[in-house]
């Protein structure tokens, strides 16, 4: 029953999420077509800087169907949405008073805080990566509608890169909940945190190598055809530890 | 069951951000008893109860229910899967409907009596189909007992059961608890600050003021160890120093001096006759009395 409730507490935030990354993902599909009518304007386009960069790598990339998915969707909107999702799904839970209900009710339940929290974390992360395999796998059953191919390994790369980074996020808005007893502190810092991440990413590119949006993009595999191993490896570690702090901080609370 | 007792702590304290809440709480609840908790408002009854079933942690002392420490994780489970608990605020999802939530509930809990469950359902006359959040006070404390009663729990600990009610639903409320207990062989720790009610339901008593077990015991019995002896002197009252144990409070006003005993009034009178009162006269006292003096002598 603790999975039915905490399924109760997550559906909304996950169903919306899921709906929203595969819109995203069928938009990105579709309007290939019309991508591929803008490339030899964008070529033409004359600028310099990072902006020139960044009009002429964008060109460069679209003029394959894989690059034009990871340019615009993987490395773009869908880590965006990947985060902010993975952040609202870690923040609140059973015994968080954020989701309008008292903990005192399921406190007074004969289950551990740590089966509770254990069950939260396994709901969230089913949640998260139901989000990030089902929009990457309409790749490859959508693009013949267009004319192109997507790769199956390709998508479920590019899905488990996503998920594992998205996870580092999720859990330290889970982390936060276990912390503060209201949603907003938990959903604003680890979004502050997410966006002091990409910040820092997009600042310093050429020491961004092991990024966790980077990560999250796949865009090593995307160039190198490797996956980011210190990356995921990382990300997976800082998932468990802020997990693990997570279940010590909710059984030392008093309630 | 320890001693025979279903709940006990020893010089239990617990201290919020540097306020103490409960200062050295000693008490024993008989097993098969009704015991009321009673106490002012913040006198650490809430606290107490959240040590018992696990949702705080002390700070130092013990406590038990079952035998078992509340303080360990999996004793405290076992603990809470015997024990049908209603808080105060009558915590349960708003979002579930009152029959998800009887389904939910019913999970967890092996000896689930369904028989009690469409019991409680009729004689509550609640709503299935309703929102928990749609639901009247009344309605909401009726569902969290249906809830607490069907568990088949050893132990029913109700936290200000009737906060919040009118006086019919009130009395339902009571009358609910009575006639369910009378039918399980269970015990009942209930906190009130509600002297009338304790004095309705209860057959054993504990007083608590500033965190600590002020008065403690059977109703009758401490009906009969507590006792007024009015004395009437033919001056202005004297300020007598009673050694003799269990004088709770005396009380000078002109000519009369009233002396509230805890330990019956033989002794008390014995060290008085010297005092020469022109009268003497012994009087027993409610448990509304107990408690305010008890009260009043902690202040």
């Amino acid at each position: 029953m603790i999975w039915y409730k905490s399924w109760l507490d997550t559906r909304s935030r996950f169903l919306v999420g899921l709906v929203l990354l595969v819109l995203s993902a069928l938009g990105t599909v579709f309007y290939y077509p019309q991508v591929l009518k803008l490339i030899p304007m964008a070529n033409s386009i004359e600028a310099s800087g990072e902006l020139g960069r960044r009009i002429r790598e964008g060109a460069q990339l679209s003029s394959s169907f894989r690059g034009y998915v990871w340019a615009q969707w993987m490395r773009q909107a869908m880590t965006n949405l990947a985060t902010l999702f993975a952040v609202l799904l870690g923040a609140g839970g059973l015994f968080s008073r954020a989701s309008g209900d008292s903990a005192l009710y399921a406190l007074s339940m004969p289950a551990s805080r740590d089966r509770v929290l254990g069950v939260r974390a396994v709901t969230g992360l089913a949640e998260l990566a139901a989000m990030a395999v089902i929009p990457v796998i309409l790749l490859p059953l959508l693009s013949p509608g267009v004319g192109e191919h997507y790769s199956v390994v390709d998508a479920l790369v590019h899905g488990a890169c996503l998920f594992v980074a998205a996870a580092t996020f999720f859990s330290l808005a889970l982390l936060l909940s276990t912390v503060f007893t209201d949603l907003w502190r938990p959903l604003l810092i680890a979004c502050g945190v997410a966006i002091a991440m990409s910040l820092y990413e997009a600042v310093l590119r050429g020491q961004s190598r092991y990024g966790i949006f980077r990560v999250m993009s796949g865009e090593d595999y995307f160039r190198t055809g490797h996956l980011p191993w210190l990356g995921l490896f990382a990300s997976a570690i800082a998932s468990a530890a802020m997990l693990y702090t997570a279940t010590r901080t909710l059984a030392r609370q008093d309630f | 069951m320890a001693d025979g007792f279903v709940i006990e702590t020893a010089d239990l304290r617990k201290t919020y951000d540097g306020v103490e809440a409960l200062r050295g709480l000693t008490l024993q609840v008989p097993a098969g008893s009704i015991c009321g908790f009673l106490g002012r408002n913040g006198a650490g009854k809430t606290t107490t109860i959240k040590i018992l079933l696990g949702m705080a942690r002390p700070t130092s002392g013990r406590a038990r229910v079952f035998g078992l420490p509340a303080d360990r994780p999996e004793p405290s489970v076992e603990i809470r899967r015997r024990t049908g608990f209603v808080s105060e605020d009558k915590d349960l999802y708003d979002g579930m409907t009152v029959d998800e939530m009887i389904r939910y509930t019913r999970g967890f809990y092996p000896r689930w009596r369904v028989d009690l469950e469409q019991r409680y359902l009729r004689a509550f006359d609640l709503p299935a189909a309703r929102k928990v959040k749609a639901l009247s006070r009344g309605m909401r404390t009726k569902l969290a007992l249906l809830l607490a009663f069907s568990r088949g729990a050893d132990l029913l600990i109700l936290d200000e059961p009737t906060s919040g009610l009118d006086p019919v639903v009130t009395e339902e409320v009571l009358q609910a608890i009575v006639s369910h207990v009378a039918r399980a062989e269970m015990s009942v720790f209930f906190s009130s600050h509600q002297i009338g009610e304790v004095d309705q339901i209860a057959d054993h008593v504990a007083i608590v003021e500033r965190g600590q077990v002020a008065v403690a015991g059977g109703l009758d019995d401490l009906r009969e160890r507590y006792c007024r002896i009015q004395l009437v002197f033919d001056r202005e009252a004297p300020e007598p120093v009673l050694r003799t144990p269990g004088v709770v409070r005396i009380r000078r006003d002109g000519r009369v001096l009233s002396v509230l005993s805890g330990a019956g009034a033989a002794g008390i009178l014995d060290e008085v006759r010297p005092l020469g009162p022109l009268s003497t006269e012994v009087v027993p006292v409610t448990l509304k009395e107990i408690f305010l003096e008890t009260v009043k002598a902690e202040d």
